[in-house]
């Protein structure tokens, strides 16, 4: 159940009234708008950073990323931040890129929708449109071909909560993050040659800028590994908008399930993928979420807004129609 | 072989007649000199004839030679297959033969009008629609039909007869016509002017007067053919456009023609052509639009024609009910179809701004080669056929409904303006409203919703649904296809959508139907729904409220009809008053439009424009005691042997019907002689 909030004047107003059975209802449909427009925002360094992002980007000098910010491989960054009360669950962690444009056309048009569904036929012979991520420069094919799947987003995240003086790991569950869609129809492993997954991709390269090749992304788990990745699929769902957020992972298990406790936390950053040099920025979003999906203060001020002025324009017309009538009665006898 | 007067026959004896058929004036122009007093008592009984408004005929008859006439059947083979100067060859052995014709006698024959032609006039007179009668009958037969059919009246201000013979004679006559009209000091009246563009002068009393005032026109064909070559065609059409009512008679099919052309090419009008017989053909023909009645003249008429119909009072529902509401659909449908584009394309302007500006498509690919073929095709279409902004009782009772058409309100470049600019802002607010609602949007179960699929699924419903409730504002008359057809758009809008992002499809084309899984993923989110209501209401409020602001403040003429239509309708059907009052005129006789045959190549020819005779002083009381009930006047020809003489006959007629004095100028030989000897 969601906790009382802040606005005890409306409830208490609500609470005055006789009828109180529409008006319950009435608040808790307001309480869950107010939860999409005002997020309780008590976490410090979170909520300087206007509202709750946390960007890691590191192009300032005094930012924790700053030095991974130059390209390195391998490099780890740390986020210190905290909470002050508990940010009730199940909590969402996104990763969000902008000025990022995956809606560019050629990109959106690079794929090639066959290989991913699984028709080894198109494992040697990617699609056009993939160009120049179609034949590496052995002339040897790519699979994924493409430049959608060639940029995969490669940071990995690591949770810390400070319990006691020890870093205790929050884990993230990165099961069922994409489409059910996406993960049962559109995208399909090739069937598996002897039992293996790799064997299928014989005569075939990774995209090259891919520390490892597509059957490795996930070697533990064979329902996460190849193309029904759940990190890949969220990826190839290329966003609409310049500025967009992607799930990482959910916080629900064990301890979490209500949430993330108040207290200090650490996020550990494994710093891989490059956004400097096209002014990008990289950020990470802890968010929960209501009946309505996230956080969205447009629609929300949208529809007092337009609300308003319909109910402005009712009165008007009805003020124009009380008046014009009658004259118009006279007209017409 | 027959041409349109003669025809020679072979009677059972085996004697050659030819027998002549045609206008008095031809037919006695023909006649051998024995006939004179038969002529002038046929005449004489013509004009009776005429004055009761009959359709007259002179008959004659001719007994042929064998061998001439085998003779000039040769010449007439020679002459018909010849290459040159083929019709001046035909023609004089025409006039060859057609002479000398003894007169048999002549026939009258009465031709009612039509039911329903004088309502149907004054009806379209008070939809602004200019009426001229274009005929072959004579001045006499012209006038009665004027008269009966109200066009002439007699409380008109005065009746302009334009008969001249020369071209001095009709400019003067038009000229004159046009000094009455407007007063001497107007000689600076610019050309096309019409009455109602007159206003401007409104400070003037002689303008008001005109406005106000009411001239008719008759002009006579031999004075048409003069009044049609290009110096005088200019004053001619500013006469006839002053004048409430035009009547040209004694006109040949080619004239008719001519004159239609001249309205056509003058003024900025359109032009509607009626008739009913073969000679009307090239009138229809001319006109912009060409209507044929289907009756006893055959179907000549209305094998040419646009439209065809029996009786001519169909005429008001043409126009008034048929053509407004073909307008007024029209109009909406182009507003509609010009604002649906524009909404549709310009989201991927917006678009552009936020995707690099590489042509990226907002919509699915199918949905975009559907969109105006089935999602949004039926809707309009049955606007644009069933459409009626106001039913036609209404239509036929109020004539001056038929304005805008004519003034070109309903669709002009304003209009063309506000109606693109309608569907920019739509596109706009179809575009932004989703785009602020994605910018951190996520689903309910945490997982992307602001993937570009979902993005182009919730802006496609949102499209369809704005544009649907669009069409269901803009039709004004719903009936059962109307509904079926918007609501069935947007039921196949939804079938098809769920169709192509199936699995099922995606197994069989996995290329091309990418959009797998997207509606059924989009559209469960509850905000997904709510971003559509929004963009729907805020598309759609505006335009509401402006068209009732528009209608309560500024109502037109239509919207006025339309609330008493409504408030009628919500009395029940008590209203029975629709019959229209019958006009109780003073009818002279009852006439028929149509135009007696073969003035063609007579008046081309050249043979209408001999001179005529005029009666001589020796008869003077038969001719100018003469009065009938309403006005009229003695016309009667008679050829004088080996004299050429001129004739003006100048005729006015005044509001009393009193006939001026007939100026004749006669030399006779006897007078010539008396001249010289004294």
């Amino acid at each position: 159940m969601s906790k009382p909030l802040k606005k005890i004047s409306l409830t208490k107003l609500l609470h005055q009234n006789k009828n109180k059975w529409s008006f319950i209802k009435l608040r808790q449909f307001y309480q869950s708008l107010e939860k999409i427009l005002k997020e309780t925002c008590s976490y410090a360094e979170l909520c300087t950073n206007n509202g709750h992002w946390l960007d890691y980007t590191g192009t300032e000098m005094n930012s924790s990323c700053f030095s991974c910010s130059s390209v390195k491989p391998d490099c780890v960054c740390e986020l210190t931040f905290s909470f002050s009360q508990l940010f009730e669950g199940p909590v969402f962690f996104y990763y969000g890129l902008s000025n990022y444009y995956q809606n560019y056309r050629q990109y959106g048009v690079s794929k090639d929708a066959n290989q991913l569904s699984g028709d080894t036929t198109y494992f040697l012979s990617p699609q056009d449109t993939c160009s120049p991520y179609q034949y590496d420069s052995s002339g040897k094919p790519i699979v994924p071909c493409g430049s959608i799947a060639n940029s995969k987003f490669n940071d990995t995240f690591k949770l810390y909560l400070m319990v006691n003086g020890v870093k205790t790991l929050v884990p993230f569950d990165g099961k069922g993050i994409a489409w059910w869609t996406d993960y049962n129809v559109k995208y399909r492993n090739p069937a598996t040659v002897n039992g293996s997954l790799a064997k299928a991709f014989d005569g075939t390269v990774k995209p090259p800028n891919w520390p490892k090749p597509a059957y490795e992304l996930d070697p533990s788990d064979a329902a996460n590994n190849g193309f029904v990745n759940q990190d890949f699929l969220v990826w190839m769902r290329r966003a609409a908008l310049p500025n967009f957020r992607k799930l990482y992972g959910r916080i629900t298990g064990g301890d979490y399930s209500q949430g993330l406790p108040a207290g200090n936390y650490t996020l550990q950053i494994n710093y891989n993928y490059p956004v400097v040099n096209f002014k990008g920025t990289k950020k990470v979003i802890f968010s929960n979420v209501s009946w309505m999906g996230g956080k969205n203060e447009f629609l929300g001020l949208a529809y007092l807004v337009i609300g308003c002025l319909c109910v402005v324009m009712a009165i008007v017309m009805l003020i124009v129609y009380a008046k014009y009538k009658f004259s118009d009665d006279d007209d017409m006898q | 072989m027959c041409d349109f007067f003669s025809c020679p026959v072979r009677n059972p004896e085996g004697q050659l007649k030819l027998y002549s058929k045609g206008a008095d004036t031809i037919i006695f122009d023909l006649l051998d000199q024995s006939n004179e007093e038969l002529m002038y008592t046929t005449s004489e009984h013509l004009n009776e004839f005429a004055g009761e408004g009959l359709r007259t005929l002179a008959l004659a008859y001719k007994d042929l030679d064998e061998d001439m006439f085998d003779e000039w059947m040769k010449k007439l083979l020679f002459a018909s297959t010849s290459l040159n100067n083929r019709e001046e060859s035909l023609g004089a052995l025409y006039e060859e033969i057609e002479e000398g014709l003894m007169l048999l006698g002549a026939t009258a024959i009465e031709d009612k009008l039509q039911e329903g032609v004088p309502e149907t006039i004054s009806c379209l007179t008070l939809a602004n629609i200019k009426i001229w009668v274009l005929t072959g009958d004579k001045l006499e037969t012209a006038m009665n039909i004027g008269y009966s059919c109200n066009m002439l009246r007699d409380d008109m201000n005065e009746v302009f007869i334009i008969s001249g013979h020369t071209l001095l004679e009709v400019q003067r006559e038009l000229k004159n016509a046009k000094e009455r009209i407007m007063g001497p000091s107007r000689d600076r009246f610019s050309s096309g002017q019409d009455v109602g563009k007159t206003d401007m002068y409104a400070s003037d009393s002689v303008f008001e007067e005109t406005i106000i005032a009411e001239y008719a026109l008759i002009i006579n064909g031999h004075s048409l053919a003069h009044a049609l070559e290009a110096d005088l065609e200019q004053i001619l059409l500013d006469v006839a456009c002053l004048c409430k009512t035009v009547i040209c008679c004694r006109v040949t099919p080619l004239q008719k023609a001519q004159v239609v052309e001249l309205v056509k090419r003058h003024k900025r009008a359109v032009t509607l052509a009626i008739g009913d017989g073969a000679n009307d053909v090239s009138m229809i023909k001319t006109a912009h639009i060409g209507v044929g009645i289907s009756g006893q003249e055959g179907m000549q008429a209305v094998l040419a024609s646009d439209y065809s119909f029996a009786q001519f009072r169909y005429l008001q529902r043409l126009l008034l009910v048929h053509g407004r509401w073909s307008y007024h659909r029209m109009c909406n449908f182009l507003c509609y179809f010009f604002y649906k584009n524009f909404a549709f394309t310009l989201v991927h302007f917006w678009y552009g701004f936020l995707c690099g500006f590489s042509a990226q498509t907002v919509y699915d690919q199918w949905f975009i080669t559907l969109f105006n073929i089935v999602y949004t095709s039926l809707p309009v279409l049955a606007m644009g056929l069933f459409d009626q902004d106001v039913n036609e009782q209404y239509s036929l009772r109020y004539p001056n409904l038929y304005r805008p058409g004519q003034l070109n309100l309903l669709f002009n470049k304003r209009k063309f303006f506000t109606c693109t600019l309608q569907g920019v802002c739509t596109s706009f607010v179809l575009f932004f409203i989703p785009y602020g609602a994605f910018l951190s949007a996520v689903r309910d179960d945490g997982s992307h919703i602001t993937d570009h699929q979902s993005f182009a699924v919730t802006i496609a419903t949102s499209l369809v649904i704005v544009v649907s409730v669009q069409i269901g504002l803009d039709t004004n008359y719903w009936t059962a296809v109307n509904h079926f057809f918007v609501w069935g758009s947007l039921a196949v809008y939804f079938a098809i959508l769920f169709a192509m992002n199936s699995d099922g499809i995606f197994r069989i084309f996995p290329s091309q139907f990418p959009f797998v899984g997207t509606a059924r993923n989009t559209l469960n989110q509850k905000s997904v729904w709510l971003v559509i209501l929004l963009t729907t209401v805020v598309c759609t409020m505006p335009v509401v409220a402006m068209r009732f602001l528009k209608t309560d403040l500024h109502p037109t003429q239509t919207d006025k009809v339309r609330l008493l239509q409504q408030a009628t309708r919500r009395q029940g059907p008590q209203e029975q008053n629709l019959r229209r009052v019958r006009r109780t005129s003073s009818r002279r006789s009852a006439y028929a439009f149509a135009h007696q045959q073969g003035y063609g190549e007579l008046i081309t020819s050249g043979k209408n424009m001999k001179v005529h005779t005029s009666s001589t002083s020796a008869f003077p009381g038969n001719s100018l005691g003469r009065t009938h009930s309403s006005s009229s006047w003695i016309e009667s020809m008679l050829k004088k042997r080996g004299d050429s003489n001129s004739a003006v006959e100048a005729e006015e007629t005044t509001d009393s019907g009193i006939t001026d004095q007939t100026r004749v100028d006669v030399l006779s030989e006897h007078s010539l002689e008396t001249l010289y000897t004294n």
